[in-house]
């Protein structure tokens, strides 16, 4: 999943949650889901290495 | 005999030559002015050119006062003055004393505006055409030289937002410039979520080809939006009318491209919280409800239901039983009166009257052959019975007779 599509359902979350008209199990089930992606949007965030390509396929040495 | 002269001698030499010659002073020179830089020192540095050659001018900071336009790239002057040698290094340049401002503009600058006025025409610049940006692009391509200081700062603006960077590198200057510049944005389709073009500072000539009609209709026929940020803030190319952003620089260009890492943690934080207080809120609502609900049916009300049906059972039962006696005491009537009624039919109101049944052990006696003398009879009186033994059996004819 990217990043733009775990932020989209997890402001979707957050909105159906702040709405409340969901049963318990239903709330408990989205907030498992909503902090599920709060730790995936993290770790993508954290995880970041820059890849560069080169579409001729020669970096500068400086950037490779 | 060869003389030997030092560096500096030689331009002294010049110098010499070049400023002691009349017909270098008090000249006019005619050419389109680029490379234009007001100095902060108040004095001006340019060059003036025409197809052929170009020639560094310097307008200091006195003669500049009685200027009556705005000196520009792209404008095209005469220039007033005398050649002199800067010794440091040897140039020659045009000391101007006055300009004017020659009619028109620079025959390169015409032909810039005709090609923006051709283009806007086609509808390459327009509003509605705009893309806007993606906010999480996954692939960020970019067109410049791999060379460049403006790579290197795109580089580095990007910073930690993860996203792959696929560089298209490009020639963007000199000859073949323009075909290199749209053929490296061409060569990234369907590769990029969006496209930075770049290049770094330059002058005009440096950044013609970002004028050119080919690299315009390169970043028409992107698939992604494409921010384009070439040269300085001042520099406004034909490229940049075309893309869907303009960036004043490179660095300014990154900054456009991806969100900024922190503020989306940031966000992350908030929504975090927003979950855990909306499922609170969920919670403590769903508590009142129970609560609510308890009190409704508390123990206190339980029994109260309970006494409620109590009283509503005795009523009942009440109302049952008082019927049930009514139809106890019809019933009883209603036997006194067949008894009554019984009585009067029955035997014992006649035995009542005197009367007395006569029977042996096989049944009534009605008449007198019905019992042998000697045999036990019974009778029955109105009140208690007597047991007898016959004496005689006589018929009524006997004694008639």
């Amino acid at each position: 999943m990217g990043l733009e599509e775990a932020l989209d359902s997890l402001e979707e979350i957050v909105q159906l949650l702040e709405e409340g008209k969901m049963t318990l199990e239903e709330s408990l089930d989205l907030y498992e889901k909503g902090m599920t992606l709060v730790k995936l949007c993290n770790s993508r965030l954290e995880s970041a290495q820059k890849r560069i390509e080169c579409l001729t396929g020669e970096l500068p040495p400086d950037l490779s | 005999m060869t003389q030997i002269f030092t560096v500096t001698e030689l331009n002294q030499r010049i110098a010499d030559r070049l400023e002691n010659d009349p017909r270098l002073h008090d000249l006019w020179a005619r050419g389109e002015v680029s490379n234009y830089v007001h100095h902060r020192s108040g004095h001006r540095y340019f060059t003036i050119k025409d197809q052929g050659s170009a020639i560094s001018c310097v307008l200091f900071r006195g003669n500049g006062l009685s200027l009556n336009f705005e000196l520009k790239d792209g404008k095209n002057v005469m220039v007033f003055g005398d050649v002199a040698v800067y010794r440091p290094q040897g140039r020659v340049q045009l000391i101007a004393r006055a300009i004017r401002q020659d009619e028109g503009l620079g025959f390169r600058h015409l032909q810039r505006e005709a090609l923006k006025k051709k283009l806007a025409a086609e509808g390459l610049f327009a509003q509605e055409r705009k893309r806007p940006l993606p906010l999480y692009p996954e692939r960020i391509g970019i067109v410049t030289s791999p060379q460049g200081a403006a790579l290197r700062d795109v580089l580095r603006t990007l910073g930690s937002y993860p996203a792959r960077i696929i560089l298209s590198p490009a020639q963007v200057q000199g000859d073949g410039a323009e075909e290199s510049v749209a053929f490296a944005i061409a060569a990234l389709r369907g590769k990029a979520d969006v496209i930075v073009v770049c290049r770094g500072g330059g002058s005009t000539e440096d950044l013609w080809c970002f004028n050119s009609e080919i690299v315009a209709r390169a970043i028409f026929d992107c698939d992604v939006p494409v921010i384009s940020a070439v040269g300085h803030e001042t520099d406004v190319t034909i490229a940049d009318f075309v893309a869907d952003v303009r960036a004043a620089t490179p660095t300014a260009a990154a900054k456009l491209a991806v969100p900024d890492v922190e503020k989306v943690k940031e966000d992350l934080r908030t929504a975090q919280v927003r979950i855990m207080r909306a499922l609170w809120t969920a919670l403590e609502r769903k508590e009142e409800r129970l609560e609510y609900i308890q009190q409704n049916i508390s123990a206190k009300k339980m029994y109260s239901l309970a006494r409620d049906a109590r009283q509503r059972l005795d009523y009942l039962s009440q109302g049952l039983d008082a019927a049930q006696d009514k139809k106890m005491s019809d019933l009883l009537s209603r036997l006194e009166v067949a008894e009554g009624r019984l009585l009067a039919v029955g035997p014992l109101a006649t035995l009542k009257r005197g009367y007395a049944i006569a029977r042996t052990g096989k049944g009534l006696i009605l008449q007198s052959e019905d019992a042998r003398p000697g045999e036990e009879i019974e009778l029955i009186l109105w009140k208690g019975r007597l047991r007898c033994r016959v004496l005689e059996c006589r018929d009524d004819e006997e004694e008639t007779a």
